[in-house]
């Protein structure tokens, strides 16, 4: 496929009146929701949602008179939160989501945002927004019998410092910046999701070298995250030789990051519409080396813990999410990959460089902690095999070519260490008007509460690190 | 087990660490509207490569057994009380440390209505570890600079 049919997209605008119908024919046709957004700029206020069929993008647009159209979570559960969101934010009612209760805005009485849970003996444990560990800050509503979850509340929001409306009137090039700084785990998949929304705007494709130093970017920051996510499930049920293991590797792998792009989180590695990334011949030789060595030290160190019987123990069978339950709530990335929901976005990925790419799939997907678990470290593997791949080579620097015509809308799709993240991109005359950033951490919270349901409040910790979603850029 | 065991030994064999003065800080974390990356630096600072705990620094899981609050982000309007009960939760005399650029008020971050920050207006800080995020290295290093300072301080005879 070439680039430039990656880069359609469709624009309908529709009266209020056509809207549930027009997302439920085009859902019909095989379509999978990306992200919705509300803007309470203009008056009546707008309502845009983007659905995908293959890398053709759908986004359907209208207003809403007297702030109210017809809610859509019936047709798409993934786009609860979304819908939440929008009444918050920019007051749109969305009939037939009852109760639509509040996400972003954080009322004073838990009544007011927690779902009512009755009969004999229940109570609630409320956790957070402050933490035991270095962890991040949300709040956690447990209903509970005993030491049996019945439902979980989930409130975050807590880092909710305005971005999106912080980028509004910027130059692409700031907006970028908050893009960035959103999550500083996912900053590359942030920055190259904006990127490739504000490029095909313009009716630009990346040439070969930028696709490959964005793979290889993306790839960095997938490693230590994947590195990351299975020590700190180790941590989660005290298991410290794990832990500390592959915290080591994790550092090992932030140092490479370091030494080809002089951040140890990747910052500032994107830029729109170039890559002045240059790697040498011998330094590529080098950093292809110690990937190597990180793989096969994580590949043994991965295989002691998973031969260790009270880890198995442990992990299995705990925080299962079903299949049927990933599919309804749009569940992506590993978590996805874990319930048996085989979809990924690098395998649609025409603006990167995923040659033959193949979806990882754990042995059994029971989407419990231990097929999460199983699934970053099979990743793992396939994540250094890409790297190795793309450092036989230098790398260069690398461009856009314009190759269609320029709008003022944009997209980007790609595959972040945890889901699918989702950048949707508005700009006139050099100015941002819109920035809407849907990340995979966004999109799996909803499951993680869903996989928290019968389990025990002592493996909360647990299947949380399964998940190990972010705080930062969900609340943005 | 014992493959993990060797590797960690190992791994502490090469990075060769030195002990550092004796010294006895507990520090209780705040994320006052972090990006993550701030979190993420201060969890490398205790793994193997680094060690914070050998200098006699740990991370506490409650501000009532904490000498240091470290706060990280520009303080959002959602975490300002939840920041101000921890803080008031902990025992006299404490510190406050700002961890990274957010925290010190030179954040790029965030639109004013949704942010009570900077820090400085909230509590008084006491310790600035600059950087986004500050490196490992660099947190370790600005405590024990500004820990030892403030102990200086306050063993300083008083003038006049």
């Amino acid at each position: 496929m070439s680039a430039a049919a990656a880069a359609s997209v469709e624009l309908i605008e529709l009266p209020a009146a056509a809207w549930h119908d027009r997302v439920s024919s085009v859902l019909a046709g095989g379509a999978r929701f990306l992200a919705l957004y509300a803007d309470d700029g203009a008056r009546p206020v707008r309502i845009t949602v983007a659905l995908r069929d293959g890398t053709h993008t759908i986004i359907l647009r209208t207003r809403a008179i007297d702030a109210e159209i017809p809610s859509i979570v019936d047709l798409v559960p993934a786009a609860e939160w979304d819908e939440r969101e929008a009444h918050d934010l920019a007051g749109v009612r969305f009939a037939g989501h009852t109760p639509l209760r509040p996400l972003v805005a954080h009322p004073p009485a838990t009544a007011d945002w927690t779902t009512p849970v009755i009969g004999e003996d229940v109570h609630q444990v409320a956790v957070g927004p402050i933490h035991a560990g270095i962890i991040e800050s949300g709040h956690f509503r447990f209903h509970v019998v005993g030491e049996r979850i019945l439902h979980l509340d989930l409130r975050l929001f807590y880092n909710h410092r305005g971005l999106e409306d912080a980028a509004i009137g910027t130059a692409p090039e700031t907006a970028l910046l908050l893009a960035q700084r959103a999550c500083a785990a996912c900053a590359v998949s942030n920055t190259v999701a904006f990127a490739q929304a504000y490029e095909t705007s313009l009716g630009g494709a990346p040439d070969t070298a930028l696709r490959r130093t964005r793979t290889l970017l993306l790839e960095l920051e997938r490693l230590y995250n994947h590195l990351n996510d299975i020590g700190a499930v180790c941590a989660g049920i005290g298991f410290a030789p794990g832990a500390v293991a592959f915290a080591g590797l994790k550092e090992r792998a932030q140092r490479i990051n370091a030494a080809l792009t002089g951040h140890r989180f990747l910052f500032g590695s994107v830029a729109l519409g170039s890559s002045a990334l240059a790697v040498d011949g011998r330094q590529a030789a080098e950093m292809r080396a110690r990937i190597g060595e990180i793989g096969r030290d994580a590949a043994t160190m991965w295989r002691e813990i998973d031969r260790n019987g009270s880890v198995r123990d442990r992990l299995g069978g705990a925080g299962v999410l079903s299949f049927e339950d990933a599919e309804r709530l749009g569940t992506c990335g590993p978590a996805g990959r874990a319930s048996g929901v085989a979809h990924d976005v690098r395998a649609q990925s025409p603006l990167l460089w995923y040659p033959d790419f193949a979806a990882a799939r754990p042995n059994d997907p029971a989407g419990d902690v231990a097929a999460r678990v199983e699934m970053r470290a099979r990743e793992l593997a396939a994540c250094c095999a890409i790297l190795e791949e793309l450092l036989h080579a230098p790398i260069a620097p690398g461009q856009i070519a314009v190759i269609g015509p320029a709008t003022d809308l944009g997209i980007g799709v790609v595959e972040s260490p945890r889901g699918q993240t989702v950048v949707l991109l508005e700009h006139d005359r050099g100015q941002v008007q819109r920035m809407h950033l849907r990340t995979g951490s966004y999109a799996n919270w909803p499951s993680l509460a869903a996989a928290t349901t019968d389990a025990i409040l002592p493996d909360f910790p647990l299947i949380n690190k399964s998940f190990e979603l972010c705080y930062a850029c969900a609340d943005r | 087990m014992f493959v993990l065991l060797r590797h960690l030994a190992k791994v502490r064999r090469s990075a060769a660490l030195e002990r550092g003065a004796p010294r006895s800080v507990a520090i209780r974390h705040v994320d006052a509207g972090s990006c993550n990356g701030c979190e993420h630096e201060l969890g490398a600072a205790t793994n193997p490569y680094y060690d914070l705990q050998r200098l006699g620094l740990s991370l506490t899981a409650s501000p009532r057994h904490a000498d240091v609050l470290l706060v990280t982000g520009p303080v959002t309007t959602r975490m300002r009380d939840a920041l101000l009960i921890a803080y008031h939760a902990m025992p006299e005399p404490r510190l406050v440390a700002a961890l990274g650029d957010c925290a010190l008020g030179c954040g790029i971050l965030g639109d004013p209505d949704q942010l009570s920050g900077p820090l400085e207006k909230i509590l008084p800080i006491s310790i600035r570890i600059p950087g986004c995020p500050p490196t490992p290295e660099a947190i370790a290093a600005h405590l024990i600079a500004g820990l030892d300072a403030t102990r200086r301080a306050r063993n300083a005879p008083v003038p006049g």
